[in-house]
């Protein structure tokens, strides 16, 4: 019973759903009853069989194994049933069997252990819940290795045939590295079987080169079929598969030649026999990362752009080296401004911009391939490596015939990518012809050519726009667009029209088409000269007679000739037409031009005018009568007769005319006449002469001095000449001032000094100016210019003299003269009539010492008065002074004109006086004086004469004291006038005192003291010369002096004794 | 011939095999007999030896430049590496000066005959790594036209000095065509460098033939 209850319910298969049914308390109870039998089984095990498992590697068929109990001895048989509809039993001698999947929902099973000592049964509830979908372990079928890519390709069999279909599977992949099998790589891989056996692949790209190491690789799966139910399990790991490489003699670095991206990571490894020492990329070193035996491996991590020749990696091993080359760059960019366009029509030209530069040169450069997609066509890009710089790429595409859309796509690609680039077409739409050749130029007529050019291109279906730029000389460009149907043969023909005749023209052309794109280049110039046209209108023309009246003159003006700079062959005859105008023109014009009469008024005013700018504008009074039109001529007026430069027509009805030409000048005078026509000739209604400008005269007015008289005079001046005055003349402005030639400069003419008398004349025809209210004899400076109203003309100046006034002299000498006789006769008639008063008084027959003013004489002089005393002229005889000089040396100095006998005296010798004999006169004052030569000077001999008044002499302080002495001694009584000789010497005084003393009559005075010579005097301090005293015998009570003191070099000594021989001998001895 | 007995001397003054001296000594009394004057092509020879040595460190230098770090850096010298194909022109003094004019002359001829095929194909190698640099492929270029030019003018003196002219070979054969980027880089090394050493060489065995052979 417990076998059974047991085999009810067995612990471990109990199904969960039956228990959910129960009731609470029938769980709790049924829980009860369950550890009871649990323990009751376990209990039991040794004697049933247990622990019954099932899996399944396909889920067709269930593996199920139990235990045997435990006395079950070896080959022990087991019945082995399965209680469904049809109770299956199976006789084993194992404890596992392989039954056919079972259905859906629990199975009884029943094990009957069947020993020698009896049988043990034990039942279980096996459902496909209890049962462990373990797939068989896979089997890599392959693996191999790409060493070039470091990729690995694993290649294994799903065995789809023994599970159902539509089972997922799910592959779980190990990379172990290294003999030490690190794990670097676990990857899940999904499949879905399909029923029948399949080969799968996987590849994996190793970051390290797989020469580096040994690499293993494993696989398990998982069978996920949605159908069971049961337990999932994953299979057991593959027996590993490795892949290693077998290492050379040499050291060698991996990867070779590595193309990758910028940025990206990457590991080089050497493999080596030898120990590797060191690494670097570039000149960066590395760290190493030891791999088996003696290989090493670095890693780069965001590699940077290469050169050209690549980023070396470099392995230093003992004694050798080794290494590799990456180039790192980028993908091709997008291939920019990709543009197709044809010049002809025959071949199109696409062109590009790569874009950013990829850093790969070479083999590694980007490859182009531009394709066609409608003609399925492509052309490949050739680089030319030298123009590795340039910008943009092009490729020639041949037109496909009548195919006008084009569908272009350009590839690039390199090593580490490829980019694309697409555009559509029209190519008639993108026409950019060539430049235009074989340009020319043909006359049609006059007025119209016809341009040729040479335009390479097959345009036969479509139409040309060209553009006709036409230039004339002096002139703005014309251009001109014109449509030409296109042609196969590329030559075209267009005519211009609307030229002028025998003009130069200079044509160019340029093409497009139709459907704008670009236009070519422009053409080369063509110039061309357009043929000649029959006159459309005759000359301007204008006669005159001739001076004399016997010629006519005819002029004309051709503005044809005007324009041709160059006349060609053709115009050689209008070029001799030109030199004989008179035989020709009289031809042509007897066929064309009526002359007419001209008719020429007498009382014609000639008026002035004055231009403004360039030109000159004339007006007049509407003529009614003028019926045709005005003439304006006008030539330089300086020119004879009859003279032309130029003339102008004016419709009848204008009053006015602005004359312009380029001939006119400033300053230059021209003389204009305005004609007006009638039916009957031309008539001359005014003359005008006029400037375009008027100027300053460039000359002076030639002017002279007609009249001088004392206070005034007579200018007179001519024209100036037309051509000179350059202006029409205002007047003349005349300066005059005193002045003489050499110092007199009048500048500053315009500054108004107030010593510059001006003038201003402005009545032109005024030709002479007096000049009055001047001063005799005196020298004025005399300016005149001219001006105009363009300025003033240069000046002009004279010096002139006014004569000297005669009257004035006159009468200045003759009112003296007259005076001087008139006082002389009243003193000679006073004189007469009291002449006896003046006898008695001056001269009396016996002089009254009253009036004798010396016996007053102590008193004054010893009083020191001042009072001035007059010296009395009395009639005495003329006495002259001599200064002799002792030195032989010195000329002896006499006076020739007049000597006196009294005065002569004998030389003295005498050691105490070496002083020169001195006679003085004392009256009158007549001095004579010599000026010693320069020589005398230096060598101190100078005579000298002072001239000493009388009261010097008589100077007591002067005086020696024995002279003092000697006065009283003199005797102070009354002397008699008488003449006496002088000695001059001191001694000879000396020994005639005596004498004196005993005479009769003697002069009020001593005579010694006359000539004494005093060599105290402060006169004689200052040099040996002698110095002389004289006085007069008969005025020795006068004190006064003579003279005042000499100075020897003041001319003015001499002003109180004024002589003609004072005068000379004071002059300087030069 | 003062300057030349002298210079026997010199050099018998090591020790050389007897032969081989008794043959120095007789080489300039043979050379009259000689068909043509050897001093001529010695004297092209030479003065084009001087000249190309003056060009070689540039072009080391320019190739160098080229090849990125760390051979463009300043002092950059892998004398451990050889080519199998080129022979070292490096050789031991006392070898070089045992060896005779028609073994120096052969010795230089084969070199140089490997030095042109060398930097033909160098020049290649840089047109693939550096197409963009036509400064250094034109010194190439020239380098190799000069050994071309070397190679001639020592022909001519053999012809003189009645020597065998040894046969053109093919020295690279069929290996260098698969060579990596690094090994290109490695054997234009090479290459340069040895064209340098050989002409040095040359030019030293240039100039002791023209002192034997003076003109």
């Amino acid at each position: 019973m417990d076998i059974y209850l047991c085999s009810k319910r067995p612990s471990w298969l109990v199904d969960n759903r039956r228990m959910r049914t129960t009731s609470d308390f029938q769980w709790l109870l049924s829980a009860f009853v369950l550890l009871y039998l649990m323990n009751h089984v376990n209990s039991q095990r040794k004697e049933t069989p247990y622990d019954l498992k099932c899996t399944t590697n396909n889920l067709q068929t269930w593996d199920c194994s139990w235990k045997a109990p435990s006395e079950a001895g070896h080959g022990t048989l087991s019945e082995f049933c399965i209680d469904n509809r049809s109770r299956s039993c199976y006789q084993l001698a194992r404890t596992n069997i392989e039954i056919p999947a079972l259905s859906r929902g629990d199975h009884e099973i029943t094990i009957r252990s069947l020993q020698d000592a009896g049988s043990s049964t034990s039942k279980f509830i096996l459902n496909e819940k209890n049962i462990s979908l373990i797939p068989d372990t896979p089997e890599i079928l392959n693996l191999s290795a790409d060493f070039s890519t470091s990729t690995l390709h694993v290649k294994w069999n799903d065995k789809g045939s023994v599970y159902p279909r539509h089972s997922n599977v799910i592959w779980e992949i190990k990379i172990l590295r290294k003999k030490s099998m690190e794990l670097v790589k676990l990857v899940t891989h999904n499949t879905t079987l399909n029923g029948k056996d399949a080969v799968h692949h996987w590849s994996w790209v190793s970051d390290l080169p797989l020469e580096c190491a040994t690499h293993y690789v494993g696989i398990r799966c998982y069978v996920d079929n949605l159908l069971f139910s049961g337990h999932k399990e994953w299979s057991d790991w593959s027996p590993v598969k490795n892949v290693s490489w077998t290492p050379a003699s040499q050291p060698k670095v991996f990867p070779q030649d590595k193309v990758i991206l910028v940025g990206s990571d990457i590991t080089f490894c050497c493999v080596s026999q030898e120990k590797v020492l060191s690494a670097q990329i570039g000149s960066t070193y590395c760290p190493l990362i030891h791999l088996d035996g003696e290989n090493v491996a670095i890693k780069i991590r965001n590699i940077s752009v290469s050169d050209s020749s690549g980023t070396n990696v470099v392995f230093m091993i003992e004694d050798n080296v080794c290494g590799t080359v990456v180039f790192a760059g980028y993908p091709p960019d997008t291939p920019q401004k990709l543009n197709c366009e044809t010049h002809d029509l025959k071949e199109i030209i696409c062109s590009w911009n790569p874009g950013r530069p990829t850093g790969l040169v070479g083999p590694r450069n980007t490859s182009y391939t531009l394709f066609e997609g409608f003609s399925g066509k492509y052309v490949r890009f050739k680089r030319v490596e030298v123009s590795t710089n340039e910008s943009y790429h092009q490729l020639l595409f041949q037109m496909v015939p009548n195919q006008e859309i084009y569908n272009f796509t350009l590839y690039a690609r390199n090593p580490l990518g490829r980019s694309q680039s697409t555009i559509l077409v029209n190519i008639t739409e993108k026409v950019y012809p060539h430049t235009p050749t074989s340009f020319k130029v043909k006359d049609i007529n006059s007025t119209a050519v016809i341009l040729s050019w040479h335009l390479p291109g097959s345009f036969a279906k479509i139409n040309l726009l060209c553009q006709i730029e036409i230039k004339k000389i002096n002139s703005v460009q014309e251009l001109r667009n014109v449509t030409i149907k296109g042609v196969e043969n590329s030559s075209y023909r267009i005519a211009v029209g609307k030229l002028n005749p025998y003009t130069v023209y200079t044509f160019r052309i340029r093409c497009s088409t139709e459907t704008f794109w670009k236009w070519s280049k422009w053409s080369n110039k063509k110039q061309h000269l357009t043929t000649e046209a029959i006159p459309s209108k005759g000359p301007d023309t204008w006669r005159e007679w001739s001076s004399d009246g016997k010629n006519l003159i005819i002029y004309w003006k051709s503005s044809a000739f005007r324009q041709l700079t160059k006349p060609q062959n053709k115009s050689s005859f209008r070029e001799d037409f030109s030199r004989q105008p008179q035989l020709r023109l009289i031809l042509w014009l007897f066929n064309h031009i009526e002359p007419k009469s001209c008719y020429v008024q007498n009382d014609l005013q000639t008026e002035q005018a004055v231009g403004m700018g360039k030109g000159i504008l004339l007006t007049w009074h509407h003529d009614p009568n003028m019926t045709c039109d005005y003439v304006i001529k006008w030539c330089n007026s300086s020119r004879s007769e009859p003279c032309l430069m130029d003339w102008r027509k004016v419709p009848s009805n204008s009053t006015e005319a602005l004359i312009q030409s380029d001939q006119f000048r400033p300053g230059v005078r021209y003389n204009f006449f305005l004609y007006g026509c009638r039916n009957q000739g031309y008539q001359l209604l005014r003359s005008i002469i006029g400037y375009i400008e008027e100027l300053a005269p460039i000359v002076a007015p030639n002017f002279t001095v007609e009249d001088t008289s004392a206070d005034s005079i007579l200018v007179k001046w001519e024209d100036i000449p037309v051509e000179e005055l350059r202006g029409f003349l205002r007047g003349y402005l005349f300066y005059f001032e005193k002045g003489e030639r050499d110092t007199s400069k009048m500048r500053d003419l315009e500054s108004g000094r107030s010593d510059i008398k001006v003038k201003n004349i402005t009545d032109i025809s005024q030709k002479t100016l007096r000049i009055a209210d001047l001063q005799g004899k005196t020298s004025y400076h005399l300016v005149l210019r001219a001006y105009t109203d363009g300025g003033m003309g240069p000046e002009k100046s004279m010096f002139v003299v006014t004569k000297e006034n005669s009257v004035g002299l006159i009468i200045a000498i003759l009112i003296p003269v007259a005076v001087a006789v008139i006082v002389g006769v009243v003193t000679s008639i006073l004189c007469y009539r009291k002449r006896e008063w003046i006898k008695e008084t001056f001269y009396p027959d016996i002089p009254n010492p009253e009036n004798c003013k010396a016996l007053q004489f102590q008193k004054s002089v010893c009083e020191g008065s001042g009072a001035l005393k007059t010296l009395e002229m009395n009639p005495c005889t003329p006495n002259n002074v001599e200064v002799l000089e002792t030195r032989s040396t010195f000329p002896k100095i006499e006076d020739t004109e007049i000597i006196s006998p009294v005065a002569e005296c004998p030389e003295d010798s005498s050691d105490a006086e070496p002083e020169n004999h001195v006679v003085v006169s004392y009256c009158p004052p007549i001095i004579e004086e010599e000026i010693p030569n320069p020589a005398g000077d230096e060598a101190g001999g100078t005579s000298q004469v002072i001239y000493i008044d009388v009261q010097s002499m008589y100077q007591p302080q002067a005086k020696p004291e024995e002279e003092h002495e000697k006065d009283p001694g003199g005797g102070a009584g009354y002397k008699p006038q008488m003449h006496l000789p002088i000695n001059a010497t001191v001694e000879d005084i000396a020994a005639e005192d005596d004498l004196d003393k005993t005479a009769g009559y003697r002069p009020q005075a001593n005579v010694n003291t006359w000539n004494l010579v005093s060599p105290d005097s402060p006169r004689s301090t200052d040099s040996n010369s002698e110095i002389v005293s004289f006085g007069s015998p008969c005025s020795i009570n006068s004190r006064q002096f003579l003279i005042p003191p000499k100075d020897e070099d003041s001319p003015q000594s001499n002003g109180g004794g004024w002589s003609f021989t004072n005068f000379f001998q004071n002059k300087p001895n030069d | 011939m003062n300057e030349w007995a002298g210079r026997v001397r010199d050099l018998t003054s090591f020790p050389l095999p007897g032969p081989l001296c008794l043959l120095m000594l007789l080489l300039p009394l043979l050379s009259p007999a000689a068909p043509i004057s050897p001093a001529g092509p010695i004297s092209q020879a030479y003065s084009l030896a001087v000249y190309m040595q003056k060009n070689t460190s540039t072009l080391l230098q320019t190739y160098l430049q080229y090849q990125g770090s760390p051979f463009s850096d300043p002092g950059f010298s892998a004398p451990e590496l050889q080519l199998s194909s080129l022979p070292p022109a490096a050789v031991s003094f006392k070898i070089w000066h045992a060896l005779d004019d028609g073994e120096r002359l052969s010795h230089a001829q084969g070199a140089f005959l490997a030095l042109t095929q060398h930097l033909q194909l160098v020049g290649d190698d840089q047109s693939d790594l550096n197409p963009g640099s036509p400064i250094l492929l034109a010194q190439l270029g020239a380098a190799r036209l000069r050994a071309q030019g070397l190679l001639g003018n020592m022909a001519a003196i053999m012809t003189a000095l009645g020597l065998p002219i040894p046969p053109e070979e093919d020295t690279l054969g069929l290996v260098p065509f698969g060579a990596s980027a690094f090994e290109r880089k490695c054997r234009g090394y090479v290459v340069t460098r040895e064209y340098g050493h050989w002409t040095d060489r040359a030019v030293r065995d240039l100039a002791l033939l023209k002192a034997k052979y003076p003109a």
